[in-house]
Order: structure tokens, then sequence, then C-alpha cells
């Protein structure tokens, strides 16, 4: 579980983020949605520390993140997991190479272990005949694949996944959100994932923030989005003409 | 600085990383040296024999000259501008291009010493590697030299083999391997600070592998001013 409290954050004066607070819970596909530029991105950046909060705090379980000194978060980030928007893929090393470098740097396995996890993993994502290949010579899709696999190589308790399916076609989109929850579940960890893709909101939503312009003005889970009388929820899920005909027969049953 | 020289989370990756970087920016340059300093001592050795019209002098001076130039100045200091920017505007590149790609981003979320991880193997290597790619551009320099001063007649054979042994000072050698060691420094950590600093997009990279390299050739200037008096 991870909660924060009251979060805000600035750049040069403009504020950023206003007054966040939220639960985020263990074994649950955790959204936050929103308009591009509202805040998204810079709210999973402070979640993990790679930007500093105003205000606020931070707490994984029981652990206060905002008041740990560099050695403690660098022992807890050994927990984190994330998936960047790009797949941030180590150009200069191979697929596999990729997956085993957390291995590689935190892990006391020995070469066997490492490679059986390494396997273990792509496996998962599904990706197998592809390990001796370098990210730059994998699809888009692919790299989010094996950036999934490394973000999940060392059992972590916590998954950031900063839009996993931008960029990507519906299937492979679908595949991948798929892919996390089923990870997430599985795996009972606790997964924050940021989107502004409405098909992933319907499909693995089980606790949804909305932000907008900096600030929280929604909670709830995808049962509920199609109901909501929130004005600028509205205006953001029903901008797309399938949802409001979805809402809409809803409304007629 | 302080993160770059904090504890490794594990030494053998970083052993592993200090020979690659070993070999991808000090062996791959070595082709490069040896070019450069072939012309150079070429060059040395006619310019030298150019301003040595009186017949009083002996031309065993061309081969001490051209020897004693590249060891005190041209294969220490014009190999560190010319290394600053093949070695340094790949450092920065490189960097810079990992920070914007959020590579760097992605080593700090696993934990990992992002700063420590990819500048300290990249100063060890080239401060490491600069002083035998210095040995190499003297022997490449004489080299250049006795290829060309006896072949466009400037100086006899015999007459450049005497001179390049005559009045040999070994602390010239040790003079030029602490200021290979000092660019070295310069060169790597200059261009390291200066991608791992880098905001924005590939444009921002290559303003940056840019004001790296200026800032570096003009350090280099100034240290090797400094070293110069007080070294020698």
């Amino acid at each position: 579980m991870i909660k924060i409290s009251n979060i805000y954050k600035s750049f040069d004066h403009k504020e950023v983020l206003k007054n966040i607070s939220k639960e985020f819970k263990k074994g649950e596909t955790n959204l936050i949605i929103g308009r591009s530029g509202s805040g998204k991105t810079v709210l999973l950046k402070s979640i993990v520390g790679l930007l500093e909060i105003d205000c606020g705090s931070i707490f994984y379980d029981d652990r206060d993140f905002t008041s740990m000194n560099l050695k403690l978060r660098k022992k807890l980030r050994q927990e984190m997991g994330m998936v960047f928007q790009g797949g941030a893929l180590f150009d200069s090393l191979s697929v596999e190479a990729n997956v085993r470098f957390p291995l590689d740097m935190f892990s006391m396995l020995s070469n066997a272990e490492k490679q059986k996890q390494v396997d273990y993993c792509l496996d998962r994502v599904n990706i197998s005949d592809s390990n001796k290949m370098f990210p730059s010579e994998i699809s888009g899709g692919m790299q989010k694949r094996v950036a999934i696999a490394r973000a999940i190589v060392l059992n972590p308790k916590y998954l950031f996944c900063d839009e996993p399916n931008s960029g990507l076609d519906p299937e492979t989109a679908i595949l991948i959100d798929e892919l996390v929850h089923q990870i997430t579940v599985d795996l009972k960890i606790t997964t924050i994932i940021n989107t502004h893709d409405m098909n992933s909101v319907m499909e693995i939503g089980d606790n949804i923030l909305f932000i907008s312009d900096g600030e929280m003005c929604w909670e709830g889970n995808r049962k509920e989005i199609l109901s909501t009388d929130n004005q600028k929820l509205q205006e953001f899920v029903f901008a797309n003409k399938q949802y409001q005909k979805l809402r809409d027969d809803k409304m007629n049953e | 600085m302080l993160k770059v020289f904090s504890r490794p989370e594990r030494h053998s990756l970083y052993a592993r990383q200090t020979f690659n970087e070993i070999e991808n920016l000090g062996l791959k340059s070595v082709g490069i040296v040896a070019i450069i300093s072939v012309f150079m001592g070429g060059i040395m050795t006619l310019q030298v024999a150019y301003n040595m019209n009186n017949p009083l002098l002996p031309t065993t001076l061309i081969g001490l000259g051209n020897r004693d130039s590249l060891i005190l100045e041209f294969s220490s200091t014009i190999m560190g501008l010319i290394m600053a920017g093949k070695i340094g505007a790949n450092i920065t590149s490189e960097i810079g291009s990992m920070k914007v790609t959020e590579q760097i981003d992605s080593l700090e979320i696993m934990g990992v010493n992002s700063a420590s991880y990819l500048i300290l193997p990249k100063i060890l290597a080239v401060v490491l590697i600069f002083p035998l790619l210095f040995i190499l551009s003297v022997f490449f320099g004489i080299l250049g030299g006795l290829i060309v001063g006896p072949a466009v007649g400037a100086v006899s054979l015999p007459d450049y083999l005497q001179g390049i042994q005559f009045n040999f000072n070994p602390y010239y050698v040790t003079f030029s391997l602490i200021k290979c060691v000092v660019f070295g420094f310069l060169i790597a950590s200059i261009a390291a600070f200066f991608g791992y600093s880098v905001e924005g997009g590939a444009f921002d990279v290559g303003t940056a592998s840019t004001r790296a390299v200026v800032n570096t050739n003009i350090l280099i200037l100034v240290s090797d001013l400094i070293l110069t008096q007080l070294l020698l």
C-alpha cells in the first residue's frame, strides 16, 4: 500500500500539484488519469522520489519515504520497479542483459539462478526469441514488454508505469494492460499506472484517481466512472463518442 | 563529485564497466592517435629543418627538436585537445542521451547511484588510458619524422636517429605523464558533468557536447600553463 497526503509541488513558483491525497491499494491496479499536462507524470515521479515534493508525505506501507535519507531511499527503491513512457531500456545492453542488470547489481544469486529468473520474466511478458537483440532492433511494444520484465525481475513490492501503452497499437496496448494487471494480481503488488487512455481505464481500473490542473478532482473505480456527475471528468471521459454511447445505453437501461 | 566518488554498489560490475570504457574510449582511439601523431612528427621535422638553415647547427638537432617537442607539448597537450573533442563529445552525448531518454531515472529507480555508475568508470578509464596514448603518440610522432625527414632530404637517417637519442631527459616524460593524468581527469569529468546536467532533447545534447569540448579545451590550456610553471 502507498499512501500520499497533501502533496504540493511547484516549478518556478508555478504550482503543478495542489494538495493531493490518496491511498493506492495492494493487489489492485491503481490508475492516475488526466489530460496531457495535468500533472500525472509529476505526481508519479514525486511518489517514486525522482522529484522532491514541496510539502506533504508519502508512505510505503508504514515507511515514511519523505523523511528517509538517501541510503534508506536506495534500499527501498530495490523494492520498486518502474516502466517509463519510452521504455528507458539501456541502449548498450541486449534485451537479456537489460533484464539481468538489476540482478547483477543487487542479487546474490548464482549465474544459473539469475539466468533462470531472467528467462522466467521474459517468458512472462511473452518474449523468448529476442534475448540477444538490442533495444533498437525490437518494436516499441516489445520494448515496453522488456521494460516490464526488467521492472519485475527483482520481485518488487511496488510497480509504477508511466503511460505504458502510449504510442502502441490498440491490440498491443490491451496486451500490455492485461499483462500489468495480471502481474499485479499474481504477485500481490501495489501498482500505480499513469494513463490518459480510456480503454485502459475501462479494462483494468480498480482504483482511479482523476487529476485536472494539478488538483485531485475525483476518485473511484471503472464502474463508477460512467455514472459520474463530475463535470471535468465527464469532459475527459466522454470526449470519446464510444463512451458517450456506453453512458447513454447505461442510462436507458 | 561526491556522488561520483561514493562507494559502488557492486565492485565487480564497476570493474567490468571500467574495462568496457577502456576499450570504448581508449583502445578505439589508438588509430586516430597514430594517424595524427605520424603527421604531427613528420610536419614538425620539416619545420625544424626549415628553420635550421645555419650550417653551424648540426642536423642532429632536427631529431632532438622533434622528440622534445612531442614529449613536452604535442603528444600531451595537442593530443589532449584532440581527445577532448573525440572522447569528451562521446561521453557528453552518451550520458546526455541517457538523461533525456530517462535511462538515468531508470537507474535511480533501481537504487543505483547513476552518477557513480556512469561517470566513475569513464574517469578511471580515461585517466588510465591517456598516459598510454601519450606514449604511443610520442612513438608514432618520432616514426613520422623518421619517415618524412630522410624521404624529403631534410635530414639523413643516421643524423635523425642520433638526434632522437641525444641528451635525453627522462624527467620530460614524467612531467608529461603527470599532465596526461590531469588532462584525462579534466576531459572525462567535464564532459560527464555537461552530459549529466542536460535537460530537454536531442538539440540540448548537441549544445552540451559543444560546451563540454570548449570548456575542456580552455581548462586543458590553463592547467598546462600552471603545470609547466610548477613542474619545469
